[in-house]
């Protein structure tokens, strides 16, 4: 566990330093909040029960999952670059273990996800969300979170590791991207989905994390989510299988391609 | 020489064959028992399996067959023990550019769980080593290939490895480069009795570095011993020719001769073995036109490690 502590410190160091790399990441989803959500929400609002404000509160979740993902997608760029490059061989030479390789830099894709994270949520209260001043909620709501990362870090790791062709990686990976945004409740609700659509919906990771985030982080989130018909520890029990789905595939993907 | 002690062997290979795929044959059965406290150089064209022998030996790729051992460990079974004696210094540069020369070498050391002291002691004493002291706090992006040679090189000298492996370490760099790092390594083994397999493309650069040499094409090694034991058995000169016209007469005309010891066609040029290059000048010149073979170049060399590779792989080495 030692190597993948000191690959994340490393990728932080890295990121840091990238200005560039730190001012787009926190202005990405500042601008997500603002445009699309305020934008959406004056069309929506009014015909909303809560108002104007109802919308952003509502999407919010869905804007983190959205912004976790792309974080996982830009460090599945990363880990790809760095196997081309080669810098993976020295520490595939380094007498660690191949996993604490993956976990390293999935655990600074969830680190990156955690502060856009809570850049959202600020600049959503800022907006006017109305969210719950619980902090037991906001920590479960970012425990969801860096699972939801975790898990989608491990399939954009996999697939970083099977192809060596960075346009095929962006190709697949924003196949997958796509649906597991719109493929779930996070825009809109479950109940005016037609069947197939919900049937997609439910077996969605996104899902489960935006429907954990509106029980712990909004106030009276349960009401909100109850709608879905899923309860919160079904959330984290779906995250927690992601997360191990998403790190075995990482990881037995990672070993084939060192044959 | 006697027959090597297998105690001694930094590194022991047997009928290593790697296949990528079908049709892929990268390493064709290749033997090695390299003794410690040498320096080997495997010299081969682009290709040939030199990196994907490294690879396999710094257990970065499994064998399809055979076995081999590094400072006594099986790779297979005992990587992390093969890991943990090894330095590896890869064909291309892997630095990362936002660290800087410092702090690329403390988290290398740090995967291998040095304690911070030693770190920091160890670092000041390569950068000294290297002549690195004055950039080390300046991002790599910042050093110019040569010093980022050197850092890659100190780089795997960090651990304190038993042995080093330098695919290409010279590669790209201009002569006066090349010349320091082909000391630092002379000094690594003769001050720090580490055992050294390194890949080169320069001839002169193995010959002068290396204890032994072997030559490798097609992923099997052709022939291997001292650079000088190689060079000798190419005659006492060597006769270069180029040239077009009825060659395969010629050719046969010249092996006919017992002054001619070597005789090698590839890429159209032709080298000849002889024990006196003055005195069969003349000789063979005259047997070229007796023969209906025109000759457009012609020069007397002694032989060097260059002739051997071209002997031997019927490519001149910059391939």
């Amino acid at each position: 566990m030692s190597a993948a502590f000191t690959l994340w410190n490393k990728q932080m160091v890295k990121s840091l330093r990238n200005q560039m790399e730190m001012s787009g990441m926190l202005i990405q989803p500042i601008l997500w909040v603002v445009l699309f959500g305020v934008g959406m929400g004056s069309l929506l609002g009014p015909s909303m029960p809560g108002g104007e404000d109802f919308y952003i509160t509502f999407m919010l979740p869905g804007i983190i999952a959205l912004t976790a993902s792309g974080g996982a997608i830009g460090g599945g760029a990363t880990w790809l670059h760095e196997r081309l490059q080669g810098i993976v061989k020295e520490y595939l030479a380094a007498p660690i273990p191949r996993m604490s390789i993956l976990m390293g830099n999935a655990l600074s894709i969830v680190t990156k996800g955690l502060i856009q994270s809570v850049v959202i949520l600020i600049v959503g209260i800022l907006v006017g969300a109305n969210l719950s001043s619980n902090p037991l909620g906001w920590l479960g709501a970012l425990l969801l979170v860096s699972g939801f990362t975790l898990g989608f870090a491990g399939m954009a790791l996999s697939m970083a590791s099977s192809t060596d062709n960075t346009g095929a990686y962006h190709a697949m990976i924003m196949l997958l991207n796509l649906p597991l945004l719109f493929l779930s409740n996070a825009l809109y609700p479950l109940q005016t989905m037609p069947t197939w659509m919900r049937v997609g919906a439910l077996i969605n990771p996104t899902t489960y994390v935006v429907t954990g985030l509106r029980y712990m982080l909004i106030n009276n989130g349960a009401e909100l989510a109850q709608v879905d018909g899923i309860p919160l520890w079904l959330c984290f029990l779906a995250i927690a299988i992601f997360v191990i789905a998403g790190m075995w595939l990482a990881y037995s993907t990672f070993k084939r391609s060192l044959q | 020489m006697s027959e090597p002690s297998r105690k001694n062997l930094a590194v022991e290979a047997k009928g290593l064959v790697k296949r990528f795929g079908e049709d892929v044959l990268a390493v064709d059965g290749v033997d090695l028992a390299i003794q410690a406290n040498t320096i080997y150089a495997l010299l081969g064209p682009n290709g040939a399996g030199k990196t994907t022998t490294i690879n396999i030996l710094t257990t970065l790729l499994e064998p399809t067959e055979g076995w081999a051992k590094v400072a006594g460990f099986n790779v297979l079974e005992q990587a992390n023990e093969v890991r943990k004696s090894i330095g590896v210094t890869f064909q291309e540069t892997i630095l990362d550019d936002e660290l800087t020369g410092k702090q690329a070498l403390d988290y290398h050391a740090r995967l291998y769980r040095m304690g911070k002291e030693e770190r920091q002691a160890k670092i000041a004493e390569l950068l000294a080593l290297v002549e690195l002291e004055e950039a080390a706090n300046r991002q790599v992006s910042t050093y110019s290939g040569g010093m980022k040679r050197r850092l890659e090189l100190i780089r795997g000298l960090m651990t304190e490895p038993k042995v080093l492996f330098l695919d290409e370490p010279t590669l790209g760099l201009d002569p006066q480069s090349r010349a320091r790092i082909g000391d630092y390594i002379v000094e690594l083994k003769e001050q720090r009795g580490m055992s050294v397999l390194l890949t080169t493309h320069y001839m002169d650069e193995a010959e002068k570095l290396s204890d032994k040499v072997a030559i490798i094409d097609h992923g099997k090694i052709l022939i291997q011993g001292t650079p000088s034991e190689l060079v000798e058995q190419m005659g006492a000169d060597v006769i270069t020719i180029t040239g077009h016209g009825n060659q395969d007469a010629f050719v046969a005309k010249v092996n006919d001769l017992a002054c001619c010891e070597t005789i090698t066609t590839g890429n159209g040029i032709l080298q000849i073995g002889v024990d006196s290059g003055s005195r069969r000048l003349v000789e063979i010149i005259s047997i070229a036109n007796n023969e209906g073979y025109v000759v457009d170049d012609i020069s007397v060399a002694k032989p060097s490690l260059g002739d051997v590779f071209l002997k031997y792989t019927g490519r001149q080495f910059r391939d």
